[in-house]
């Protein structure tokens, strides 16, 4: 099953998030291991990502993860599709990037 | 508190913490800009972050206003969560600011 990763500065607001997409998930029948963390876990969530999310609240941090995980796709979350906590917006931005459309 | 005055909550909350976000990466967009001493982009930056950190003071001082009003709102980790975001990046801003200032002296004193 492929893992997504949700971060952001706590892991806080993401994981209202990942509740969200989880429903959306569950709702079209596809399987995804979600989660939400924190930026702090950076160095073990980039053993196991198959594609990195990041918060809009901190896409300044976006080249450093970039660096860091060198080969796991990284994109900021839409963010007009996380103020409104958009599970399946955010489910589909992450299937494209997973190439699972 | 509804099911509704529940997700109007969480949408204010979200617009704190969405603002407060943005604020800061525009602030660090500015300090970027400016260590290369590339000054009217670090300006146009700084702008933008000052203008995000008001649209959540906005949203923060309708929760406010609110309470005022005797209309409590029920306060969890997630509004806490979006008032130490709102915090972070007024903090960050006003350092932003400084260090811009900085950068510029020092161009100032290389010539």
């Amino acid at each position: 099953m492929k893992k997504i990763f949700l971060l952001c500065s706590a892991g806080m607001s993401t994981s209202l998030l990942v509740n969200k997409m989880k429903e959306a998930a569950k709702k079209q029948g596809c399987q995804y291991e979600i989660t939400a963390t924190s930026l702090a876990n950076l160095k073990e969530v980039q053993q196991q990502a198959d594609l990195i999310l990041l918060a809009p609240q901190v896409r300044f941090d976006k080249e450093r993860v970039e660096k860091a995980v060198k080969d796991v796709p990284v994109d900021i979350v839409d963010m007009v599709a996380y103020g409104m906590m958009d599970g399946e917006k955010v489910l589909n931005q992450a299937k494209k990037l997973l190439k699972d459309e | 508190m509804g099911k509704n005055a529940e997700q109007d909550l969480t949408e204010v909350v979200m617009n704190i913490i969405i603002n407060a976000g943005n604020a800061k990466s525009y602030a660090m967009d500015a300090i970027r800009a400016a260590k290369k001493f590339d000054f009217e982009k670090a300006e146009e930056k700084y702008k933008s972050a000052k203008d995000s950190e008001l649209s959540a003071h906005n949203a923060q001082t309708s929760l406010l206003a609110e309470e005022s009003n005797g209309q409590g709102i029920k306060l969890n980790l997630l509004v806490v969560h979006a008032q130490d975001h709102l915090m972070n990046c007024i903090t960050f801003n006003d350092t932003a600011r400084e260090i811009i200032d900085l950068y510029k002296t020092i161009k100032e004193s290389r010539g």
